[in-house]
C-alpha cells in the first residue's frame, strides 16, 4: 500500500511535469464528461419536469375533449361533449369526486379602460379552481349561485391581471369581455408556462352557463370536461371506463375511432419525452463520440509519451522497478488527469446547462447521479484507454529502455 | 564466498537467421570491497557481460551467483528486487530525471524496497554531503554541471546500500578534470567497502582499480 502510495506520487509529479500532455488530455476529456452529465442531468430534469407537470395537471385527473386524434391541435376541436353527457356522468361515476364541464374560448378581445388584451376565456363551474387544484389567491370564487343565475363575475389569471391592471388590485373591477361587462371576483395563483411555452397565466374563468348563453349562444356543447378519482392508482382503468361509457353515449360502433380524446397524466408523460427526448439523443451522440475521441487522444498522446519517456523507464527498472511498478505509474498518470478533466468537465456542463435553460427554457437537474456518472466515466476512460500505453510501458525490456 | 562468482556463461542472441555468440564461456570472480575494472573494445562484450552481472539480463547458460544467491535463471519481478538490494547503476550519460529535483533522483531506487525503512531522506541528504552537493537538493538536473550530475547519479546508486556499485563508463561525458575527481569519488566509495566494479575503455579510468579484467570477443583474455 504504501509503496502504490509511492508510486501514485510519482504519477502525480510528471501529471505535473508534462504541462502540454496533462493539459491536452484534461480539454478533451472535460468535453466529453461535460456532454454526457449534461444529458444525465437534463433527463433528470425533464423527468423532475414531468412529475411537476402531472402533479400540476393533477395524478388523479383525466380531461377530456371533444373531437378524436386526427383533431388534437388546439382549436382545431369539434364539440361532441354535451352538457348532459357531463351530467349523466356525474351521477354515474361514483368514483368520481369531480366531474367539471369546462369550454373554452380563444383570442377573445377583453379590455379595462384603454387597456386592451386578447385572452382565453374559460368557462366552467365553481369548481374549476378545485379542478385544476389552482387556488384563488386574492378575492374570492365565484358561487354555485352565479353559476345557476348566468352572473357577469369572473376569476382572473396573474399574467391578464397584470397586462390590464398593472398594479392596481383587479377585484371588484370590470372588465369588458366583447360587449358583456364581467366583475372580478377573485385572482388565481401564478402557474407559470406549459412545456409548449403558452402562458397559463393569460386567461379568464367566467361561469359556464354565462359563457354558452351570452358569448356562444349555445346550450348544448361544450369543449370538455375534467374527471378527478378518488384512487389514482385505477386512472388506467377510469380512463377506459370513460371511454366506454362516451362511446355509448354517442352511439360510437364498434370499429369506429372516438369522437373525444382523453388526456390522462400518463400522456403528458409521454409528450414531455417527446419533447426533450430529440435533444437529449443528439446531446448522447455528441457526448459519447467526444469522449470516445478524448480516449483516444489520452491514448496517443500516452503512446508518445511512453516513447518520449523510454529511457526513464530504464532509469526505473535499473534501479529496481517491477513490471507492474511501471504499469501503475503510467495508468496512475492517465487516472489522474481523466480525473480533472473529469471534474473541468463537470464543471464545465454546469456553466452550460445554466446557458442550455437560459436559452432553450431545458429543464436540467443537477444531482449527485450526473456527478457520479461523469467521475466514473472519467475513470473507465483513462483506465480503458490508459491500459494499453501503460502496458506497452511496462513490456519494455530493460537493456532496451536504457539505451532510449 | 565472494560476492560475483560466474561460472562458464554464455549469451547468444538470436537476430534473424542468424544466433550471434555474444559471450563465450566467462568466468569471472569478483570478492567483496574490491575494485575492479573490465577493459575492452566497443563490440568485445563487455556491455553484455555488464547488464549480466547488473541483473538487467539474463544469460543463455551458465552459473551466477551474486551475494549468495544463485540469480541465472530468475523471473523479471526477482530480478528487480535483486537489483534493487543488491546493485547500484552509474551510466555513462548519468540518466537523472529531468523532471525530479536533486534529492527525488537520489531517491528513486527507494521507492520500490519491498520492506520499506524509515530515514530514507535522511540517508539521501547524507549521500550528497558526502559528493558535496548537499547545497543543491532542490536543483533539477538541468541546473547542474555534468560532473555535479554524475555525483547525484552516484548518490543515487548507493542510496540504498547496495552490494556492487556498477559503473558504466562513467567518466565518457566529462573532461579529464571532472573524470579525475568523479575517479577519486568511487575510489572513495571503495575504501568505505563498497565493492566497486568500472567497465571502460578509457585506460586512465582502469588505473584506478585495483585489477583489470580484458575481454575480447565474448572472452576473458586476462
Amino acid at each position: 500500500m504504501d509503496r502504490l502510495l509511492k508510486i501514485i506520487s510519482q504519477s502525480l509529479k510528471a501529471v505535473k511535469a508534462f504541462k502540454l500532455r496533462t493539459l491536452f488530455c484534461i480539454l478533451s476529456v472535460a468535453l466529453g464528461i461535460a456532454s454526457i452529465s449534461v444529458i444525465v442531468a437534463a433527463t433528470e430534469g425533464a423527468y423532475k419536469k414531468a412529475l411537476e407537470i402531472v402533479a400540476m395537471f393533477g395524478p388523479d385527473a383525466l380531461l377530456v375533449f371533444g373531437g378524436g386524434e386526427e383533431a388534437r391541435a388546439t382549436g382545431q376541436r369539434m364539440k361532441t361533449i354535451t352538457l348532459d353527457d357531463i351530467e349523466t356522468a356525474r351521477q354515474a361515476f361514483f368514483s368520481a369526486y369531480l366531474v367539471v364541464p369546462m369550454t373554452a374560448m380563444r383570442d377573445v378581445t377583453v379590455s379595462h379602460r384603454d387597456k386592451k388584451y386578447q385572452t382565453l376565456i374559460v368557462g366552467s363551474t365553481s369548481d374549476y379552481s378545485r379542478a385544476w387544484t389552482w387556488p384563488v389567491v386574492q378575492g374570492s370564487d365565484f358561487t354555485e349561485e352565479d353559476v345557476k343565475g348566468l352572473r357577469n363575475v369572473g376569476l382572473i389569471g396573474q399574467f391578464l391581471a397584470r397586462e390590464l391592471f398593472g398594479d392596481i388590485d383587479p377585484v371588484g373591477k370590470y372588465v369588458l369581455v366583447r360587449r358583456i361587462p364581467v366583475q372580478i371576483v377573485g385572482v388565481l395563483s401564478e402557474r407559470g408556462t406549459t412545456p409548449a411555452g403558452d402562458r397559463l397565466d393569460d386567461r379568464m374563468i367566467i361561469p359556464i352557463t354565462t359563457l354558452m348563453r351570452k358569448l356562444q349562444n349555445e346550450t348544448t356543447y361544450v369543449s370538455g370536461l375534467r374527471i378527478r378519482f378518488y384512487d389514482q392508482k385505477n386512472l388506467d382503468f377510469h380512463a377506459e371506463e370513460v371511454r366506454a361509457f362516451l362511446r355509448g353515449r354517442h352511439r360510437i360502433p364498434e370499429g369506429e375511432p372516438d369522437d373525444f380524446t382523453i388526456i390522462s397524466p400518463k400522456e403528458i408523460i409521454k409528450f414531455l419525452v417527446a419533447l426533450t427526448g430529440s435533444l437529449v439523443v443528439f446531446l448522447g451522440v455528441t457526448g459519447v463520440i467526444s469522449l470516445v475521441i478524448a480516449g483516444f487522444v489520452l491514448a496517443n498522446l500516452f503512446l508518445l509519451s511512453v516513447r518520449e519517456r523510454t529511457r526513464e523507464i530504464g532509469i526505473r527498472r535499473a534501479a529496481g522497478a517491477r513490471k507492474r511498478d511501471i504499469l501503475f505509474q503510467f495508468l496512475g498518470e492517465a487516472v489522474v488527469i481523466t480525473t480533472l478533466g473529469g471534474i473541468f468537465g463537470l464543471a464545465l456542463a454546469l456553466l452550460s446547462s445554466k446557458l442550455l435553460m437560459y436559452i432553450a427554457q431545458f429543464p436540467i437537474y443537477f444531482s449527485w447521479k450526473a456527478f457520479a456518472v461523469g467521475m466514473i466515466l472519467s475513470w473507465i476512460v483513462g483506465i480503458g484507454f490508459g491500459l494499453q500505453p501503460a502496458n506497452r510501458a511496462a513490456n519494455l525490456k530493460p537493456i532496451e529502455a536504457i539505451r532510449g | 564466498m565472494p560476492l560475483c562468482l560466474m561460472e562458464n556463461i554464455r549469451k547468444t542472441f538470436h537476430t534473424g537467421a542468424i544466433d550471434v555468440e555474444v559471450l563465450k564461456n566467462i568466468n569471472l570472480r569478483l570478492e567483496r570491497s574490491e575494485f575492479v575494472a573490465i577493459m575492452g573494445t566497443s563490440g568485445s562484450g563487455k556491455t553484455t557481460l555488464m547488464n549480466i552481472i547488473g541483473c538487467l539480463d539474463t544469460p543463455t547458460s551458465g552459473r551466477y551467483v551474486l551475494a549468495d544467491k544463485e540469480v541465472s535463471h530468475l523471473s523479471d519481478d526477482e530480478l528487480s528486487v535483486i537489483r534493487n538490494e543488491h546493485i547500484g547503476f552509474v551510466f555513462q550519460n548519468f540518466y537523472l530525471l529531468p523532471y525530479a529535483t536533486v534529492l527525488e533522483n537520489v531517491l528513486l531506487p527507494t521507492l520500490y524496497i519491498e520492506k520499506q525503512k524509515d530515514n530514507r531522506e535522511q540517508q539521501a541528504v547524507d549521500l550528497l554531503q558526502l559528493v558535496g552537493l548537499k547545497e543543491r537538493i532542490r536543483f533539477k538536473p538541468n541546473q547542474l554541471s555534468g560532473g555535479e550530475q554524475q555525483r547525484v547519479a552516484i548518490a543515487r546508486a548507493l542510496v540504498n546500500d547496495p552490494d556492487l556499485l556498477l559503473a558504466d563508463e562513467p567518466t565518457g561525458q566529462l573532461d579529464s578534470k571532472t573524470a579525475e575527481e568523479i575517479m577519486n569519488l568511487l575510489r572513495e566509495m571503495n575504501t568505505r567497502g563498497k565493492t566497486v566494479l568500472v567497465i571502460t575503455h578509457d585506460q586512465n579510468v582502469a588505473a584506478y582499480a585495483q585489477r583489470t579484467v580484458q575481454i575480447k570477443d565474448g572472452t576473458i583474455i586476462e
